[in-house]
């Protein structure tokens, strides 16, 4: 049995808007005065609901990511929703998947907000970077001819910045920062795990593989997957010499169980249409701006897509979908045996998407969703137990105060105030004269050693 | 973006083959002839590797030279290329290299937008300047039009005012991979150079300081940077003329090569008076 772990995905959709048809695209233009943000309010909600719901179902992480400008998915900033859903969870992972690098000015807001999850979470963060989409490049007017140089840069600049001591400066190309330093660093050491999303460019299969980082591969055909997750384990055998594991090959994959395959089909098709007809309408002018794909991967690219005659994202049918493996719908015994033999196929360890709102389902369909695969579904890919990979693990940050004070104890230095007779004291029993009385006196204790000068 | 340019041969019969010249680390593809006063032609965004008739034109009456700019036509993207400011360098050696102390240059539509760049710190060399429906004025009443938010079959539209297949020659082959993966390269260059901003924002304090005999030729309806562009050039330059020419959009040069050679030419003679 393929032991996997599941992680919902929700891109947050804002689905009232005219049809597709009617639009030239669903992002970068879309008027905004379709977005209503009462209307947005409740979305939000309920959205961030089923987030929080994804721990008590036991999914083993949550995860968010980065768009912008587009109906597909209202979350231009996923560290606030990874905040909220920090703030509302105990244990499980929360993965931010990821912040697009190149799109952002300082790389090191990124590196301290992610390390202030961290902290706040008690360390359950994942890391994902991206490029984002071409999309993201239009809206935020960044040239996207440098965006894989700016994303390489900003990387290397982060994971510096939480694996050196700082002060230090950082003279690059893109970013010139004199003192990088930044407060808070990140619990997890020696970092949160970084997880690499991707479209199977071979350059960005290549760096996750010589990093060991999870690679994931956004929704796509089977034979695509397939040739990305089989891409990443032979560069990791030959190149870097070491098997890659299971759980650092992940998929998107849309799921959707009911009761029966029949009953499936008829709640998930019109979302799963929503997903890609409506919210992925991106012309390619805009998923796919000059100089965001080297010449060599365009020409692979739109190569293949000629040659196999594969249509327009957004123009996919259900049934394409399907048979594709784009998406997995049915009744649990269903779900169960076509995950196994689609997971099996790829040597995958990790399913992301798995269940949850990715249309304009009703807040109740999504949750009966997430129900029937966390009770259905899901128990048949884990131990005996059942238990997710967050309740085997002991979580860094301790739950309790007497679990803190037990185990993590006294900070290494002590705060201290300027006193009387140049003598430094502990702020925290300046008020009480007993005990300051007797700290001056002994010269220990409550009196702070004066820092060698 | 550092791959080796299309090694395949275009399928325009307008194609020649190019002469080579080495500038610092970079192979620079041009074509040059004809005799008489030396004229260089800096092309626009497109219509690369090509010997079009408005140069075989204009060849007739002067000593024309066409360099293909880094990251266009035949001449390979260089790592060092970010802006307007490494093109100015780059061509102030090329002109050192062929030996053109002074000559007339010329530059349409992007090429324009460069040749603006070597009116403002090279004015001595120049002696005389055409811009043809330049690009990389800021005219916030009529912007240019995102080239690089639409379809790549909308821009012959733009080019050529909804009437592009006589024009076919000049543009890419749309059954072809290798040239719509050209098209995307050279639109990848550009992009390096105005993805941000789309206009220059100096010009405005700095083109009021060249001192340099000016035309500018415009479209009759220019779709792609609208006809208020060449208005401002011409007004923000001192002396400079604005020349339109009659039944052309903005691919003028392909339209009306003959006319608006012409008027080039005219304008050329009269500097030499």
């Amino acid at each position: 049995m393929n032991k996997l772990q599941f992680y919902s995905l929700m891109f947050m959709p804002y689905p009232f808007i005219p049809p597709a048809e009617e639009l030239p695209s669903t992002w970068v233009n879309l008027p905004n005065s379709y977005y209503d943000p009462k209307i947005g309010h409740r979305l939000y909600s309920e959205y961030l609901e089923l987030n929080v719901l994804t721990e008590k179902l036991g999914y083993d992480g949550v995860l968010v990511n980065e768009h912008h400008q587009t109906a597909y998915g209202t979350m231009p900033s996923p560290n606030i929703m990874a905040s909220n859903i920090v703030a509302r969870t105990d244990r499980i992972r929360v993965g931010v998947i990821g912040n697009a690098l190149p799109l952002h000015g300082n790389p090191m807001r990124v590196a301290e907000e992610i390390a202030m999850l961290d902290v706040i979470s008690g360390g359950r963060i994942i890391s994902g970077f991206v490029r984002g989409t071409g999309n993201e490049y239009h809206s935020y007017g960044i040239d996207p001819s440098t965006s894989r140089d700016r994303f390489w840069e900003a990387h290397d600049l982060i994971i510096k910045s939480w694996t050196e001591p700082g002060p230090f400066a950082w003279e690059g190309k893109y970013f010139n920062l004199p003192y990088v330093n930044p407060w808070p660093r990140p619990l997890q050491e020696p970092h949160p795990p970084i997880w690499l999303p991707g479209f199977a460019s071979l350059e960005t299969i290549d760096e996750a593989a010589k990093r060991r980082y999870t690679f994931m591969q956004v929704f796509s055909p089977r034979a695509v997957l397939k040739k990305a997750l089989d891409t990443y384990r032979r560069l990791a055998e030959e190149k870097y010499g070491y098997e890659a594991k299971r759980d650092q090959l992940g998929a998107a994959i849309v799921i959707y169980v009911a009761e029966t395959d029949e009953q499936a089909h008829r709640e998930a098709r019109p979302h799963v249409q929503w997903l890609f007809r409506e919210g992925l309408k991106h012309p390619p002018y805009f998923a796919i701006p000059p100089g965001y794909q080297s010449k060599q991967s365009f020409k692979n690219f739109l190569g293949t897509i000629i040659e196999k005659g594969i249509p327009d994202i957004y123009d996919l049918t259900y049934d394409f979908l399907i048979e594709h493996g784009y998406a997995i719908v049915g009744s649990p015994d269903t779900v169960i045996e076509q995950l196994t033999k689609l997971t099996d196929e790829l040597g995958t360890g990790v399913v992301t998407g798995a269940g949850g709102q990715w249309g304009a389902m009703p807040h109740w369909m999504a949750i009966k969703n997430m129900t029937l695969m966390a009770e259905e579904v899901m128990p048949h890919f884990r131990d005996s137990d059942g238990k997710p990979m967050w309740a085997k693990e002991e979580r860094l940050g301790k739950h309790t105060l007497t679990e803190h004070a037990a185990t993590v104890g006294k900070p290494a230095i002590a705060p201290s105030i300027p006193w009387d007779n140049g003598a430094r004291v502990d702020p925290r029993i300046a008020h009480l004269p007993e005990l300051l009385d007797e700290a001056l006196a002994s010269g220990d204790g409550a009196a702070v050693e004066r820092t060698p000068t | 973006m550092t791959e080796a340019a299309t090694t395949t041969r275009p399928s325009s019969p307008y194609y020649t083959e190019p002469s080579w010249l080495r500038v610092g680390d970079l192979d620079v593809a041009y074509r040059r002839k004809g005799s008489g006063e030396a004229v260089v032609f800096l092309h626009g965004a497109g219509a690369t590797q090509m010997w079009l008739p408005f140069y075989e034109r204009l060849s007739e009456s002067v000593d024309l030279i066409a360099p293909e700019h880094p990251g266009f036509g035949d001449t390979e993207f260089p790592e060092w290329l970010d802006g307007f400011d490494d093109l100015v360098l780059h061509y102030r050696d090329f002109f050192d290299l062929l030996e053109l102390d002074r000559f007339h240059l010329v530059g349409f539509s992007l090429g324009g937008w460069i040749a603006g760049h070597l009116a403002i710190f090279y004015p001595e060399r120049l002696k005389s300047l055409t811009l043809i429906t330049p690009a990389g004025m800021h005219v916030p009443e009529a912007p240019m039009v995102d080239l690089f938010a639409m379809p790549p079959e909308g821009i012959p539209d733009l080019l050529f005012n909804g009437n592009f297949l006589p024009y076919t020659d000049f543009l890419p082959n749309p059954t072809i991979l290798d040239e719509i993966v050209h098209g995307f390269g050279e639109m990848g260059t550009l992009a390096r150079l105005i993805w941000t901003p789309r206009y220059d924002p100096k010009f405005a304090r700095r083109l009021p300081g060249v001192r340099v005999p000016t035309l500018v030729v415009g479209a009759e309806d220019d779709r792609l940077i609208p006809n208020l562009h060449c208005d401002r050039w011409a007004e923000i330059i001192p002396g400079a003329r604005l020349e339109r020419i009659p039944g052309t959009g903005h691919g003028m040069i392909m339209q009306e090569p003959d006319k608006t050679a012409e008027v080039i030419l005219g304008f050329i003679e009269g500097t030499n008076r």
